[in-house]
């Protein structure tokens, strides 16, 4: 239950900061300005500190995952996407994962009934749940260019109205709203419902997906129900998207502790599992194509060895051996 | 039991998105309005067709409360006169205005870009003007 409580405690409690310091502390400059840009600086500098080290780590082996037959002879029917034997279809692999998690599609459930007999089975529902999740989370984030740009482009106007084609309640009710919250809530009860995944769930798991649903709540909030001025929010989103300094005018705390759970959410990324998003383009068993067998994977830790072939030794000795009576292979 | 607590918490996603779009639903449909407690009471005692007389000489909330809650506002008053026909508005100092556009632009009218200097800028694009005429397409 810690493991639970403890990182949603952490999530009110940071929630809590932004509105101290907002209502009693006069801080907004403190967090319209100088935390958003520590957050974006932490965030740029760690995925750097962690990409690069990730692609200096050498790759000593080729060990893609494969699970499907692998460029053979011509008669053979092969499997480029899940076995792939060049580049191109490993970058294929590597973004069918990214934008429809395959990996995921396969997951599967080990029951046990009784009898005792184990019993498995196709699983579908994290699939589903995280695709429903990550895609509209990434439609959210786009949204939010409105803030940032002085223009819409065309696709995130495009974008904006198919979200909100329903057409229901004022401001216009965006649809990946209640995809999020619904994906965020399943996400959070799969962990909770079943004992094999509260053993396996840490509070490492728990805390960012409270820290999106919390962000996720007051996001929603301020735009149906407890409404702030667009005015000041815009000012300050243009004043962050051109690196100024302009002190914010007043906005409502709501929209500093969204602001502040965000930069929190950034400045936390490079530092959990949430790096996935740049890791899973570097792992080894995944971007690496399947063809040890046509061509040789040199290990980069190899060092430089200097060979000497029998040929260069006899050029060197040939004299010496043919007074010594030892046989020579040129005369 | 395990395929229990999985129809369980599906369950619940499906209920939370129900949950949700209900709460949307009415939010938009009500908002939060503690400003206008008093419009409870206007109903019954607004006479049912005629609103009051276009008064354009002061706004009907306070400013900053507008600024951020007009929307829901102007669609509040759409749906009390055009479904419910009830076209008296009472604020908290009572007095009372037409539940109409011509309300707002008795004043916000003088300036064609009063509405879209803001929307412009925070792109938002409202739906007023797709049945409405606006400011920018009346003579002045």
């Amino acid at each position: 239950m810690k493991k639970v409580l403890n990182p949603l405690i952490a999530v009110i409690v940071l929630a809590l900061i932004p509105y101290a310091g907002i209502t009693y502390g006069k801080l907004d400059y403190v967090f319209a300005i100088v935390i958003p840009y520590a957050a974006a600086a932490i965030l740029v500098l760690g995925m750097l500190f962690r990409l690069v080290d990730w692609i200096r780590r050498p790759v000593p082996f080729n060990i893609p995952t494969t699970c499907g037959q692998e460029q053979s002879l011509d008669w053979v029917k092969t499997n480029p996407l899940e076995c792939p034997s060049n580049p191109f279809m490993a970058a294929m692999r590597v973004l069918s994962e990214v934008f429809l998690f395959r990996s995921l599609f396969r997951n599967t459930k080990a029951e046990l009934h009784s009898g005792p007999k184990l019993v498995y089975g196709s699983h579908k529902w994290l699939w589903l749940g995280g695709l429903a999740f990550h895609w509209s989370m990434l439609v959210i984030v786009v949204r939010h260019a409105r803030f940032f740009l002085e223009t819409l482009p065309m696709p995130i106007g495009l974008l904006e109205s198919f979200d909100s084609f329903l057409d229901v309640t004022v401001p216009a009710f965006y649809i990946t709203d209640a995809i999020a919250l619904a994906a965020i809530t399943f996400l959070v009860l799969r962990r909770l419902s079943d004992e094999k995944m509260r053993i396996l769930s840490l509070s490492t798991d728990y805390f960012p997906l409270f820290l999106f649903g919390a962000i996720a709540v007051i996001g929603i909030s301020m735009r149906y129900v407890t409404k702030v001025n667009v005015m000041p929010v815009k000012s300050l989103a243009m004043t962050l998207a051109h690196f100024g300094f302009d002190a914010p005018e007043p906005i409502g705390v709501l929209f500093y502790i969204h602001l502040f759970l965000v930069c929190v959410l950034l400045a936390y990324i490079p530092f959990s599992k949430l790096v996935h998003m740049g890791g899973i383009f570097l792992s080894p068993t995944r971007n690496l194509p399947n063809n040890s067998r046509a061509w040789r994977h040199v290990n980069p830790w190899n060092p430089d060895i200097k060979f000497r072939t029998y040929a260069e030794y006899e050029d060197e000795f040939r004299e010496k051996m043919k007074k010594a009576g030892l046989p020579v292979e040129k005369q | 039991m395990n395929k229990f607590s999985q129809l369980l918490a599906a369950i619940a996603a499906g209920l939370a998105v129900f949950v949700a779009a209900w709460f949307f639903i009415q939010a938009g449909h009500h908002g939060s309005v503690p400003a206008i407690a008093a419009d409870a009471v206007a109903p019954a005692a607004a006479s049912p067709a005629k609103g009051a007389p276009i008064d354009s000489s002061k706004c009907i909330l306070p400013t900053d409360y507008m600024r951020a809650h007009h929307m829901q506002e102007l669609n509040k008053w759409r749906k009390d006169s055009v479904r419910d026909g009830n076209r008296t508005f009472v604020n908290p100092e009572g007095a009372h205005f037409d539940k109409s556009l011509n309300t707002c632009m008795g004043c916000h009218g003088s300036n064609p870009m009063f509405c879209f200097m803001c929307h412009e800028y925070a792109n938002v694009k409202p739906t007023c003007w797709n049945c409405h005429l606006s400011p920018m397409e009346v003579p002045q």
